[in-house]
């Protein structure tokens, strides 16, 4: 915009209004323009889509309980319950919502207990904690890694592409259990080292999905436009084909979450991932998983637990994808 | 619980559990499952893939389960864990133990092929000369003259083996020393033998790798096989040389990774012998139709504690305070333990040979039925333990310590259970000591144990022969299974003396010297001793006389008969 | 394009090389030991690792594997399976993999489709929510309970398919596993079908067909699906090597010998097995390079203002 610089030897100062750029002038106005109204009405169609409300509701509730439920428990989530009368007596495998018999009887577990005498409510939702981290960071991975790289590899194309597209198959054919057991001899294991494993690898789907909507679009005609008007490459990857690409990238994400879930878990056959006594919906799944048959409901408190944070995720997603569409508004 | 695995637990020295059948549960078999039992054989379940057939090679304990049913050694065990003559059929010992000559019965291998005495020494020389897992049977446990230099590399000549063919039935092994259980470690797989000349025709590495490389002369043929299989099978050998005994007409292995899958296997028919692990005993013993069909028998091995005593582990050696392995030993409530979280019949232990595993060959006594033997040092005594921490505390001038404890996260349901709630007892009833718990794969935890980079490790070891020495050999120092790096001069002295040096002879004196470097074991708390692994089997009731070991070969078919 | 495909296979090939490096020194870092052992003494450990050549210089060893490498020899094993040649033991599971995660992508694929252009198609309606809501549920449950699920009601309620896989019965005993192994799949096509359908639906240019009178199946097929296949084509690609490779724990519970369970046996059995881990990982790099190839190739085919093979105009656009 405006400068000003101070002129040592000359007696006219020259002002702002001096010098307009005219092709500067016309995309900032342009895009001024457009973009007040168009996040105004991203906004406006988004609170009004009644299912990214059930999404949002859904989410902020889970977020919530992750925070509270731990919190309001009677019980920590690595305690083992006993009975006081005798220590040796512990309050395990006891099914959703308690029991009538015995020395717990009347005590009440929303979840039921697990296999150590543990309250599974307190241990759902302090496992959910690690689980929305997980969703977050592989949200912020794919956003900010993933979606440049593709975007970058399939604008520019030729030799750029080459090279960027042969590291991501190197990044991706290393045994995610290999690096992750080479990396835990460096780095302490627990949650930082399980968010470095998902940084690893996590992005590349997002970055083929990305460069494919790239591939498609850079051909078309406004972008051919654009670029004729001497628009810069990151303004027009990140401003004009950006926005057209959302769909996809939205949908990506949303599948990418999960998969991050169970691959904290999946760390765990190294001995990477959250260490017990800590617990993540993951690792609860997993462990629900050897009792599936005999004790059911090990494994669908965490199972439910997460579909409902993926229906809040993916609802929310939909919403931003339809508000964020121009095309879909009128839906 | 447990009242009735408790009972049920038969695993003193192998006794056979055998299942009577009670009643005709299961009239709906052949689902059409694809590891069902048709007629007349039986599908049974194994935990782990059969790593190989290569008696050189194999190491666990179902490819050892699998081989024996294909191969017979010199002997064989008997329902009680005994040997008894197999293709053996006079043994001659020396007057001074330490020449045994086997005169071999006829048999032949399932290529025509007769069993002659080279077949045993080539297989011999071999285990020798590739110094594998098991090699120490030959050396350090069976004693066999010249073994040990060769598996050291000191000697290049296998053929100085001291085991000789005097002629195609005559086969003489030398001692360096006398062993008492010699003739009980022939039916153990690394002494099998194996048809030279049929080996020698094979492409290198392919011996046991499919059942046209592979030879039996045992119960047994093998039938279908591939490396990795998840499914073998195995049928009756015509041609055995006790076939007539053989009732099974074939065994279908199926391997199954998950108790909870053995357990709806087991019910679908797809299983006739299935293995459970706690969760799943729990309902089965809630079952009526189920309950009776199972059967704990011992597994042999023993979880104990070790502690790392050097310098550089444990905060600079705090570990290496007796009081303090003391404290946190006495700090564990082994009984709940067993009953809360193994939940299969396991038993705790108390002392440093779990017990229901080797008997006195003179009183037939077992070596630690008495559990209550060191009650005076290991036991859950909440106040003693707090007694043994403040005098560590005082003798190390610290009062907060904070160990890790490493175990292995795949070596079975309950273990993650098991180092759980050993936390929460440690760090409960000692105030001051943390507990961090650092699961990894089993390879990688012996691998930090053999390094020295570790505090305390929940770890297994089970009994090879039946001898408390597979356990008490490992604490002398300097042997590579001392991983807490322990030395003592008097405990050394008496080991010496158990394998090679004045008690060699005199088996009470042996016995009772065995009692004394226990005392010791236990006193110093070199280990933690938890509890002795039971297997919880479900046996189909059509289905009767496996026989169950916890030493060498944890399953044997040969009496197993089925009732239509 | 003959002459883009030849330029592709020849730097798949340099990054295969890369990658067979880099794999080759990181398993020699692994934690873990080739030879694990409780019973060898230090000694005969020792003598174990010379006779492997572990002992020699990396680059001497590496030098070693490559030239074996290339006459088509994997190697043994040294902890799994040892006695037998590699190349034995993953021809079998290959040979499982390869069929059930094929029969799996076709399932999940074919299944998806359908569930997905049926959504597109009713927008906004119930089937449109239901097939939402399968696609979200169906990346939550994992395939392995799914499975159990199966097997339970329909290997031990309602016996009808067998309970453990049984090669001599391959497609009848495949059924369970790949339906298990297709559900994150067909939920990841079905969402990615349904949510492009209707992007490109409410595009100008299939207006504009609508308008000129096309409709009904004509027009999805040729304007509707094809300009949405690019996206799940690009989803899917990485999905089928996945499928492929096999998958550990459905293997482990149906009782497969495949492909996944040797490679987390491999890494995290009994001790780390550089061999198998290099030859499982050279495969799954094969692999996904060459549907890499394959997928940049389609993209031209299915859109061909699509040009990655721009020779003269990539230049251009790289300054």
């Amino acid at each position: 915009m405006a400068q000003t610089y101070t002129a040592t030897k000359s007696t006219y100062v020259p002002v702002a209004g001096d010098f307009e750029l005219l092709t500067n002038r016309d995309i900032e106005t342009d895009k001024n323009f457009a973009s007040q109204s168009y996040w105004k009405g991203v906004a406006i169609s988004f609170l009004r889509n009644r299912r990214a409300m059930v999404g949002l509701v859904l989410v902020l509730g889970i977020i919530l309980l992750a925070i509270l439920g731990p919190m309001v428990s009677p019980y920590n989530y690595d305690q083992i319950i006993r009975d006081p009368a005798n220590e040796q007596v512990v309050a395990k495998g006891i099914a959703p919502v308690g029991t009538n018999e015995g020395p717990f009887a009347g005590m009440l577990f929303i979840f039921g207990t697990d296999d150590l005498g543990r309250d599974l409510w307190t241990r759902t939702w302090q496992g959910a904690r690690v689980s929305l981290i997980i969703a977050f960071v592989t949200i912020f991975i794919d956003m900010i890694l993933g979606m440049s790289y593709g975007l970058i590899s399939g604008y520019f194309g030729g030799r750029v592409d080459n090279v960027m597209q042969r590291v991501v198959e190197i990044a991706n054919s290393v045994p995610r259990l290999v690096i992750v057991s080479v990396l835990a001899i460096f780095l302490p294991k627990g949650m930082g080292l399980v968010i470095v494993a998902l940084l690893l690898t996590e992005w590349i789907g997002m970055s083929k999905i990305a460069r494919a909507e790239m591939l498609k679009m850079k051909q078309q005609e406004y972008v051919l436009a654009s670029r004729t008007l001497g628009a810069k490459s990151m303004h027009i990857i990140f401003k004009q084909i950006l926005p057209n690409t959302i769909g996809p990238i939205i949908t990506q994400m949303m599948f990418s979450i999960p998969t991050a879930i169970f691959t904290e878990a999946f760390l765990s056959f190294v001995g990477v991932g959250i260490v017990l006594p800590q617990c993540s919906i993951g690792s609860l799944i997993e462990s629900g998983f050897n009792n599936i048959t005999t004790l059911p409901y090990q494994i669908l408190s965490p199972i439910i637990v997460l579909a409902l944070q993926m229906l809040g995720f993916n609802f929310i997603g939909d919403g931003f994808r339809e508000a964020l569409a121009p095309k879909l508004e009128d839906m | 619980m447990s009242n009735l695995t408790r009972r049920s637990f038969l695993g003193a020295a192998g006794t056979a559990a055998m299942f009577l059948a009670a009643c005709g549960g299961s009239g709906d078999s052949g689902n059409g499952g694809s590891g069902t039992a048709a007629g007349n054989s039986i599908s049974v379940m194994l935990y782990t893939n059969v790593m190989s057939l290569d008696t050189d090679l194999a190491t666990d304990g179902d490819s050892f389960e699998v081989i024996a049913d294909c191969i017979d050694g010199l002997t064989q065990m008997d329902a009680d864990g005994a040997a008894k003559e197999a293709l053996a059929k006079k043994i001659e010992v020396s007057d001074d133990n330490l020449t045994y000559t086997f005169t071999l019965r006829d048999a032949t291998w399932s290529n025509g092929d007769p069993v002659t005495a080279d077949d045993f020494v080539f297989a011999w020389r071999r285990i020798c000369k590739n110094a594998g897992e098991y090699a120490y049977m030959m050396s350090d446990i069976g004693q066999i003259k010249g073994a040990a230099a060769i598996i050291n590399g000191e000697e290049e000549d296998e053929t100085t083996l001291a085991v000789t063919a005097k002629d195609d039935k005559t086969l003489v092994v030398e001692l360096e020393v006398p062993v008492p259980f010699f003739e009980s470690l022939m039916y153990f797989p690394t002494f099998y033998p194996i048809n030279q000349k049929f080996y020698e025709g094979l492409d290198d590495g392919t011996y046991g790798t499919s059942p046209a490389t592979f030879l039996s002369n045992g119960a047994y043929l093998l039938s279908d096989y591939t490396p990795g299989t998840a499914s073998l099978s195995l049928v009756k050998n015509p041609d055995y040389w006790d076939a007539d005994s053989v009732a099974l007409e074939g065994i279908n292995y199926q391997v199954v990774g998950s108790s909870d899958n053995a357990l709806t296997a087991f019910k679908s028919n797809a299983l006739d012998v299935a293995m459970i692990s706690g969760n799943q005993v729990a309902a089965v013993e809630d079952d009526a139709d189920l309950a009776d069909k199972l059967t704990v028998t011992g597994a042999g091995y023993m979880w104990y504690l070790t502690f790392s005593q050097t310098k550089n582990n444990a905060q600079g050696g705090m570990l290496a305070n007796q009081n303090l392995r003391l404290a946190i030993s006495n700090a564990i409530d082994r009984e709940a333990l067993v009953d809360n979280y193994v939940m299969d019949g396991s038993l705790a232990t108390y002392t440093a040979v779990p017990p229901q595993f080797a008997a006195s060959a003179t009183t037939g006594e077992d070596f630690s039925a008495d559990q209550q033997k060191f009650a005076d040092v290991i036991g859950y005594d909440v106040d003693r333990a707090q007694k043994f921490f403040e005098d560590a505390k005082k003798e190390l001038k610290k009062d907060s310590f904070e160990f890790t404890m490493i175990y292995g996260n795949n070596e079975g349901d309950e273990v993650a259970k098991v180092a759980q709630a050993i936390k929460e007892q440690v760090e409960g009833n000692l105030s001051g000591i943390t507990l961090k718990l650092q699961p990894m794969t089993k390879a990688e935890r012996l691998d930090k144990m053999q390094n020295d980079n570790y505090d305390v490790a929940l770890t297994r070891w089970g009994p090879d022969y039946a001898d408390p020495m597979t356990y008490l050999g490992m604490w002398i120092t300097d042997n590579d299974n001392n991983y807490g790096f322990w030395s003592n001069k008097e405990y050394d002295a008496i080991i010496a003396d158990c394998v090679t040096g004045k008690y060699i002879s005199d088996y009470d004196a042996r016995w009772n010297a065995m009692y004394d470097a226990e005392t010791l074991v236990m006193e110093e708390a070199v280990i933690a001793p938890l509890y002795t692994k039971a297997n919880a089997n479900l046996i189909n009731s059509r289905v009767t006389g496996i026989e169950f070991h916890p030493v060498a070969l944890n399953r044997v078919y040969k009496n197993t008969t089925v009732s239509e | 394009m003959g002459k883009y495909i030849l330029k592709r296979v020849g730097l798949a090939l340099v990054t295969l090389f890369l990658i067979i490096f880099i794999l080759f020194v990181l398993v020699r870092i692994m934690p873990g030991n080739p030879f694990p052992s409780e019973r060898m003494s230090a000694e005969q450990i020792a003598n174990k690792r010379a006779e492997m050549g572990l002992d020699d210089p990396i680059l001497v060893q590496f030098g070693r594997y490559f030239i074996n490498l290339l006459q088509g020899d994997f190697g043994k094993g040294t902890s799994l399976y040892y006695g037998a040649p590699i190349n034995t033991v993953l021809s079998t599971c290959i040979y499982n993999s390869f069929r059930i995660g094929g029969i799996a992508i076709l399932e999940g694929t074919a299944i998806g489709l359908l569930l997905g252009i049926t959504a597109a198609l009713n927008k906004g309606k119930f089937l449109d929510s239901f097939c939402t809501v399968f696609s979200i549920l169906g990346v939550c449950v994992p395939g392995y309970v799914f499975l159990i699920f199966l097997q339970y009601f329909f290997a031990y309620k309602i016996p009808f398919f067998p309970y453990f896989f049984d090669p001599n019965r391959f497609l009848f005993s495949s059924v369970l596993p790949s339906l298990s192994l297709s559900l994150f799949t067909m939920s990841t096509v079905a969402r990615f079908t349904r949510n492009e359908m209707v992007e490109v639906m409410d595009s100008d240019y299939v207006r504009l067909a609508e308008s000129k009178g096309m409709t009904g199946g004509l027009l999805v097929r040729k304007h509707v699906l094809r300009n949405a296949l690019i996206p799940i084509v690009t989803v899917l690609a990485p999905l089928i090597v996945d499928l492929l490779t096999g998958a550990l724990v459905v293997e482990k519970i149906y009782g497969i010998n495949g492909i996944g369970k040797l490679m987390v046996d491999a890494i995290a059995g009994e001790g780390v097995d550089y061999n198998y881990v290099l030859a499982l990982g050279i495969l799954y790099s094969a692999l996904y390079i060459g549907i890499m190839l394959v997928v940049d190739v389609l993209y031209g085919v299915l859109d061909p203002r699509i040009r990655i093979a721009t020779v003269r105009g990539a230049n251009r656009e790289e300054r």
